[in-house]
């Protein structure tokens, strides 16, 4: 062990021999702890959300979707099929064409949004479209496409007549109503042949990888497709996922900034404290750059016992607070019956080298300061 | 001007403190030799500037002007680390308050500018422990400083002062602190090192008995300085 390093070790050992030098440690200690402590429950209270809402995400949403290049048909879906399967066995594919209908009742006609989808047998509309028809379950309603067909009396639309079997629950963010119908029916209101806009995907077992893997298999047989993953195809919601973390970070680690300083003045206290006893090392031949390191490795020290102490205690409050379900959440608004939190090892490892990065720059300044001061300053001023 | 028997050579040397109307000069213009394994006493009046001087042949501060040259080298052009260097190995400070370290046995203290030079924990105690026999305190060895009286500190200084065998020991009033009877023998102690060591010594005192121990007394005066030989 080096002689700046045994010093400090004996100076932290010897802060009880001084109590207000002592007291300072003690609270610069608390106050890094503190923070870590804070950010730690706050990031595992967020993760724990976060987590949540990217696991529905995963069990509802489409993993990912494959559309034409160009234009609106997807060339040989059925060969596309093939290559996926192989690719990811046990994917689930769904064939899907979209577009926009009129969609009346016996009370009123609105446009509405139409999707037809080959995992659907039955016809669905959602409850805007329900209330702004006044329609529900086991009634019908009439879906007129833009699309005309010669009859002997002329172009007449291209219609159907449908039994409404599901009210479903609208998209976020969706204003206009919705009806999903069975593949083979969209196909002829919208297209009058077997055509195929988009396959969509979803696979449980690599949801977040799905998209660069149909990627790489369908370039690699010169499909002319284009792609989206799970991330593309949510961006909006994942990247305010990810900016609601940093700035949750940023606010709370405020904390440790304040914490930081807190130990900037306990450092500079003990090297006034101290100002004889390192113009005696300084005389003996201690030299500068081991005084600065002598300084840098207390604030670091002081540092990491208030980060472990604080991490260590952050993810049991995180812990315990997640098992025991001690928050409760109101029934029906949330997923979860409470509070979920998460701990992420990889996040408190962060936090830790955060807090200690601030504690060795806290240091630097009383460090740098009694290093360049001539070891008679301190023997004058005693 | 360099001789290979002078240990200390100092020419012109000027220091003084603050800045503007409240600037003091301590020292002005000071020449001074003190020749290999000399024994010098500084003596003078409060303010005259001898712990001044002692820093600065200590290389604990530095001066304003003139030359200061240790063992025949000029250490002007020194810096920080290459000052500190040379003090760990070839100067031994002995202070008026012992100045060991709290947190520190005496052990330890001995050891320290052993520990600071790089040499292993072991080697340094063994070191450390046959220096605090020489000053009679090794049943005291792991005794912190406030556990031993103001003459049995003051010998842990001593011993800690000798711990790299240097040829230059500086003393900044080392009995001032302590009684008749404790000074006598801390200062016989350091003059039996001195001796026994072959140091070049510059004891820096108030007490006209013990600095006529010495083998010269350097007067230092508001009117300017003057050299005595005993």
């Amino acid at each position: 062990m080096s002689a700046e390093l045994h010093l400090a070790r004996r100076y932290l050992g010897g802060l009880r021999r001084r109590t207000h030098v002592a007291t300072v440690t003690l609270i610069s200690m608390v106050g890094l702890g503190l923070g870590v402590l804070a950010l730690v429950v706050t990031l595992a209270l967020l993760e724990g959300f976060q987590s949540s809402i990217r696991a529905e995400l995963v069990a509802r949403a489409t993993h990912a979707r494959v559309v034409p290049a160009e234009g609106r048909r997807l060339v040989d879906p059925v060969r596309l099929a093939s290559v996926l399967h192989e690719v990811a066995p046990g994917v689930e594919m769904v064939q899907v064409v979209r577009g926009t209908c009129l969609v009346s009742s016996a009370t009123d006609a609105v446009p509405a949004s139409v999707s037809g989808r080959s995992d659907v047998l039955e016809v669905g509309i959602d409850s805007i479209l329900a209330g702004r028809l006044m329609v529900g379950v086991g009634e019908q309603i009439q879906v007129v496409a833009p699309r005309q067909r010669m009859t002997p009396m002329g172009p007449l639309p291209v219609r159907a007549v449908a039994e409404v079997a599901e009210i479903r629950v609208p998209e976020p963010g969706a204003e206009a109503g919705s009806v999903v119908l069975p593949l083979e029916l969209a196909q002829r209101l919208l297209w009058g042949e077997p055509v195929v806009e988009a396959i969509e995907l979803r696979h449980l077992a690599d949801p977040w990888r799905l998209g660069a893997r149909t990627r790489a298999a369908l370039t690699a047989v010169g499909a002319e497709v284009r792609v989206e993953g799970l991330e593309e195809l949510h961006r909006p919601l994942l990247l305010a996922l990810a900016l609601e973390r940093v700035m949750i970070f940023v606010a709370v680690g405020l904390m440790l900034v304040v914490a930081a300083l807190n130990l900037l003045c306990n450092v500079a206290m003990v090297a006034a404290e101290k100002r004889v006893d390192l113009a005696v090392l300084a005389g003996i031949g201690l030299p500068p750059r081991s005084l600065r390191r002598l300084f840098l490795a207390l604030g670091i020290a002081i540092g990491m016992v208030g980060a472990a102490v604080g991490a260590a205690l952050g993810v049991v409050v995180a812990l315990v607070l997640d098992r025991t379900g001690a928050l409760p959440l109101p029934r029906g608004v949330f997923a979860a019956a409470s509070v979920p939190f998460r701990v992420d090892p990889a996040m408190v490892a962060f936090v830790m080298a955060v807090a200690l990065a601030l504690a060795a720059a806290a240091s630097w300044l009383p460090a740098r300061l009694v290093a360049r001061r001539e070891p008679a300053e301190g023997l004058r001023y005693e | 001007m360099s001789d290979a028997g002078m240990m200390v050579e100092i020419e012109g040397v000027s220091k003084g403190f603050g800045s503007g109307a409240a600037r003091v000069e301590v020292l002005t213009a000071l020449d001074l030799e003190v020749p290999e394994g000399r024994l010098l006493a500084v003596v003078g009046p409060s303010g005259v500037g001898k712990s001044t001087l002692l820093h600065l042949v200590g290389l604990l501060d530095r001066p304003d002007g003139g030359r200061i040259r240790l063992d025949g080298r000029d250490v002007a052009g020194l810096d920080g680390e290459q000052r500190a260097g040379l003090r760990n190995r070839m100067i031994g400070f002995i202070f008026q308050h012992h100045y060991l370290l709290d947190e520190l046995d005496a052990l330890d203290n001995v050891a320290l500018p052993l520990r600071i030079a790089g040499a292993g924990a072991a080697k340094a105690r063994a070191r450390a422990r046959e220096l605090l026999e020489a000053v009679r305190l090794s049943d005291r060895a792991g005794h912190f400083p406030d556990m031993l009286s103001g003459g049995e500190q003051q010998r842990v200084a001593v011993a800690r002062a000798l711990a790299m065998k240097p040829r230059l020991l500086l003393a900044d009033e080392p009995t001032g602190n302590l009684d008749r009877a404790n000074a006598e023998q801390v200062f016989e102690m350091v003059r039996d090192l001195h001796l026994l060591a072959g140091l070049t010594s510059i004891i820096v005192t108030h007490d006209e008995e013990l600095a006529r121990m010495c083998d010269g007394i350097f007067r230092l005066a508001p009117a300017g300085a003057r050299f005595e030989h005993v």
